[in-house]
């Protein structure tokens, strides 16, 4: 039997990366004493996995562990245990249970909801009417580890259309990104292409950026939770 | 006063989870009477894996109305942006600045850390000279193994705790507190001399230094009636009485021992002459086997860690170490837990049971014989022979090892270059122990040869360090010598032996070369990159002061010493006999399991060693 968890990662500790928090997880998983099922060999590994991987900085309120059990056990209960095990900033908020041959979380994912919090002054709506109204975009992405490589990001293939609101000061934007069998993108490069087609100069290094669902999705666009029939922890 | 570090700031540095907190087991206390601050003057990775503050922090969180929070040196790259937009520093719980809380602690675990201290009372707004503190300012604290010479930072801190903390530091915050909820009575003056009247105690204020004109000390006297005249160390007599850390934080990010850490005795009576722990922390106590056990489980349970490090000055020695290693392995092994030693003394070795430890997982062998001749090991009082060695990594490689790592310290006293391509020596033997046990070649030797540093209260307090360009001529000499097939060499930068011999033995007028290399950029000297010998030797010159006076000069026998008016207990006519028997290359035995060798530090404390194979009580 596998559990699949819904979990966050809260703002306290949105500074750690996805092997930290992966790591975390591990490390609760133990505590609660789940009866987990570990690989063979000499570096016996816990069978668990994250549905995806969440940018360094990024909240989330949509998380998704999968974790191979070696017997099965009540969902509710694996669930409240690991909710005490966990650190403050990792809450458990939802739990389901699949049997172990049933296709990984990760491949299931098909969309990701977010939101962005950014201090900007500026009116930026032109920009978003152009950004929706736009067939195609590309953002030459700078490949991290080799030099003079770029990577081409489809944009409008991931992230469709932006809603804006802004108050105070603050912009929110508010969209959907398309989670493909090839991969995604990352919610701030949204930011950087913005700031590179509109000349928008969005102050990036300080964007709040929330990721609030993760779903299944099919070509036709419907999507639907990741898990199907959700108990709902008691904390 | 800006405490709040932005998403801007975490966004544009290294690790940002070093500075965020809120990692399993940290204990948030949002209303407190006293707020202490544990500081550990390196960064979180180093920090978190330090031993005595995670038995600190969990005693200290016990008390009523008391906390204990964390703090670290924040990275060169964040100082950068709290000095650029004005962030002041503070604990990890509950954001305390360092200048609100009540006392501030620092341990001291080695000299070149010792501008870390100042800079982060720099940054957490803390006046970094102690005389120009102000009444509503905190105390600052430091304890360690540095403790027993603390002089080079004597205008620094408030007070010391000198030796182990357990008792003593609730006795302080217990005597804190008493004084703070009756007003303040007598201000800043008035609680050190409250405090100083604790056992284990040193206000630095309280005693005057007096030197001759050659530069040594003349004499270290009380100015204040309330001081004693030597501040002896606190010891705990039963380690089974007192409360062992058994749901220490889990820290998000990969730090340096990211394991169980688990002390299963304290001291070491191997009486290794260089070896500074191995004199300031007699005598040996046990952990009693069940403790030990029980201890394991707990932590097991609390942290979900999966490896459990049986630590102390010398693990192979502890009296019932293989049935604790085999009932642990057995009980654990379904949870995947192994259990790891930290590395192992080639005397005691014993093959079976580190088969046993790698049942779990595998990991690489480690040995430190220290030096490489017969005669350096008898001079330093290692007690081990070359036929030691290789026994061992046979038995080792026998058993489907094919690596193994050889610790080594140069520039000890009475070392010549023979004894120095002994080393080498040594090495090439291992490889030819493998090829003879496996019958091929190929194995793996790393060799690790640190610049040996004389340290105060051991028997080689009065040597003279070896001189830079010695020094990098040996290790030179060393490294040509092993240029081998399957043979790697590791060695530090000389320069950081001579600045660390420096202040291992230095006096009060270095407090002034300290601030001085520090105000001009010096921090994070432990680090190669961030190290500048030539600051620290303009520092020195600009006090007036060479580093030959401190780290070379070779003392007489009855030379006063900065540092005796700490005593961790071990007699001063032991220690020099030590001295005369190293250069006569004469062996003293492990008083552990034979008679007493007369150090002198179970009279004089009232303790006893603690050895559980033989009291069976």
């Amino acid at each position: 039997m596998k559990l699949r968890l819904q979990i966050t990662k809260d703002q306290d500790i949105r500074f750690i990366s996805h092997l930290e928090y992966a790591r975390t997880i591990e490390r609760a998983i133990r505590r609660a004493g789940l009866p987990v099922a570990y690989s063979e060999g000499f570096n016996p590994h816990m069978k668990f996995s994250l549905a995806s991987a969440l940018g360094v900085g990024v909240v989330s309120k949509a998380e998704f562990v999968e974790i191979e059990l070696a017997e099965p056990t009540s969902p509710l209960d694996a669930a409240n245990a690991l909710n005490d095990a966990l650190p403050r900033g990792i809450q458990v908020l939802a739990v389901d249970a699949v049997e172990n041959s049933a296709a990984k979380l990760m491949s299931v994912a098909g969309g990701a909801e977010y939101e962005i919090f950014l201090p900007y002054d500026k009116d930026m709506s032109t920009a978003v009417e152009k950004f929706n109204a736009a067939t195609e975009l590309t953002y030459e992405k700078a490949a991290p580890k080799a030099r003079n490589k770029v990577k081409l990001i489809d944009v409008k293939k991931f992230i469709p259309a932006i809603g804006l609101t802004a108050a105070n000061g603050v912009v929110r934007l508010h969209f959907h990104c398309k989670i493909t069998p090839s991969g995604s993108m990352k919610a701030v490069d949204l930011l950087n292409t913005l700031n590179q087609y509109y000349a928008l100069e969005l102050p990036i290094n300080k964007a709040d950026v929330r990721r609030l669902d993760l779903y299944r999705s099919d070509e036709d666009g419907h999507i639907w939770p990741m898990l199907d029939s959700i108990y709902k922890s008691t904390k | 006063m800006k405490k709040e570090l932005g998403i801007d700031i975490l966004n544009s540095i290294q690790k940002p989870a070093r500075y965020t907190g809120g990692e399993f087991s940290s204990v948030i206390k949002e209303n407190a009477t006293v707020r202490m601050a544990l500081a550990f003057p390196d960064i979180y990775e180093v920090g978190m894996s330090y031993l005595g503050f995670k038995i600190l922090y969990h005693l200290v969180n016990k008390m009523d109305d008391v906390a204990a929070e964390r703090v670290y040196a924040p990275w060169v790259d964040l100082e950068e942006k709290m000095r650029a937009e004005d962030i002041v520093l503070s604990t990890l719980e509950t954001k305390q600045a360092l200048c609100e809380c009540d006392l501030v602690g620092f341990t001291l675990q080695y000299e070149l850390s010792y501008t870390n201290i100042l800079n982060m009372l720099d940054l957490g707004k803390v006046t970094v000279l102690a005389a120009d503190r102000k009444e509503d300012e905190p105390f600052v604290v430091v304890g360690g193994p540095c403790v027993y010479n603390p002089e080079p930072l004597a205008e620094v801190f408030d007070f010391a705790i000198v030796g182990e903390g357990e008792e003593v530091l609730i006795e302080v915050l217990e005597c804190y507190k008493n004084w703070k909820v009756a007003g303040k009575p007598g201000g800043r003056k008035g609680f050190l001399e409250k405090v100083v009247t604790i056992k284990g105690i040193y206000v630095p204020a309280f005693y005057d230094v007096s030197y001759n004109a050659d530069g040594t000390v003349a004499e270290v006297t009380p100015n204040n009636a309330l001081a004693p005249k030597t501040v002896e160390k606190r010891v705990v007599k039963d380690m089974n009485s007192i409360d062992f850390p058994t749901a220490p934080i889990v820290p998000f990010n990969e730090i340096v021992h990211d394991r169980i850490m688990l002390e299963v005795f304290r001291g070491c009576s191997r009486g290794c002459r260089f070896c500074h722990a191995g004199m300031v922390y007699r005598p040996v106590r046990e952990r009693k086997p069940e403790v030990l056990k029980e201890l394991a489980r707990e932590l097991v349970k609390n942290t979900g860690y999966n490896e459990i490090s049986l630590v102390s000055l010398s693990t192979a020695d502890y009296s019932c170490l293989g049935p604790v290693i085999e009932d642990m392995i057995a009980e654990f092994k379904k949870d995947r837990v192994s259990v790891s030693l930290p590395s192992l003394r080639i005397d005691s070795f014993d093959v079976e049971l580190a088969k046993k430890v790698q049942e779990v997982r595998k990991s690489g062998l480690t040995f430190a014989p220290e030096a490489g001749s017969q005669k350096m090991r008898d001079v330093i009082n290692k007690g081990v022979t070359e036929e030691d060695l290789m026994n061992a990594v046979g038995a080792a490689f026998e058993s489907g090892w094919k690596k193994v790592k050889l610790y080594f310290m140069i520039g000890l006293p009475e070392e010549t270059d023979e004894d120095i391509l002994a080393i080498a020596d040594l090495a090439r033997k291992v490889q030819w122990k493998y090829k003879e046990v496996v019958g091929q070649g190929g194995g793996q030797v790393t060799v690790s040869a640190s610049g040996f540093v004389p340290k105060p209260y051991t028997p080689f307090q009065w040597s003279g360090q070896t001189e830079l360009e010695e020094l990098r001529r040996k290790q030179f000499l060393l490294k040509d010598a092993l240029k081998m097939k399957n043979v790697s060499f590791q060695y530090h930068d000389a320069r950081t032996s001579i600045i660390e011999g420096v202040f291992a033995r230095g006096d009060r007028r270095l407090g002034k070369v300290l601030y001085e290399a520090w105000s001009k950029g010096a921090r994070f000297d432990g680090w190669i990159e961030h190290f500048s010998y030539d600051n620290w030797l303009e520092a020195l010159a600009s006090c007036g002061l060479s580093q030959e006076f401190y780290a070379q000069r070779e003392r007489g026998e009855n030379e006063v010493f900065p540092w005796e008016h700490l005593e961790p207990a071990i007699s001063r006519k032991f220690l020099w006999n030590e001295y005369q028997k190293a250069l006569a290359q004469t062996l003293t035995h492990d008083c552990r399991h034979g008679t007493c060798t007369g150090c002198g530090v179970c009279q004089q404390l009232g303790v006893e060693v603690v050895d559980w194979s033989e009291q069976k009580s």
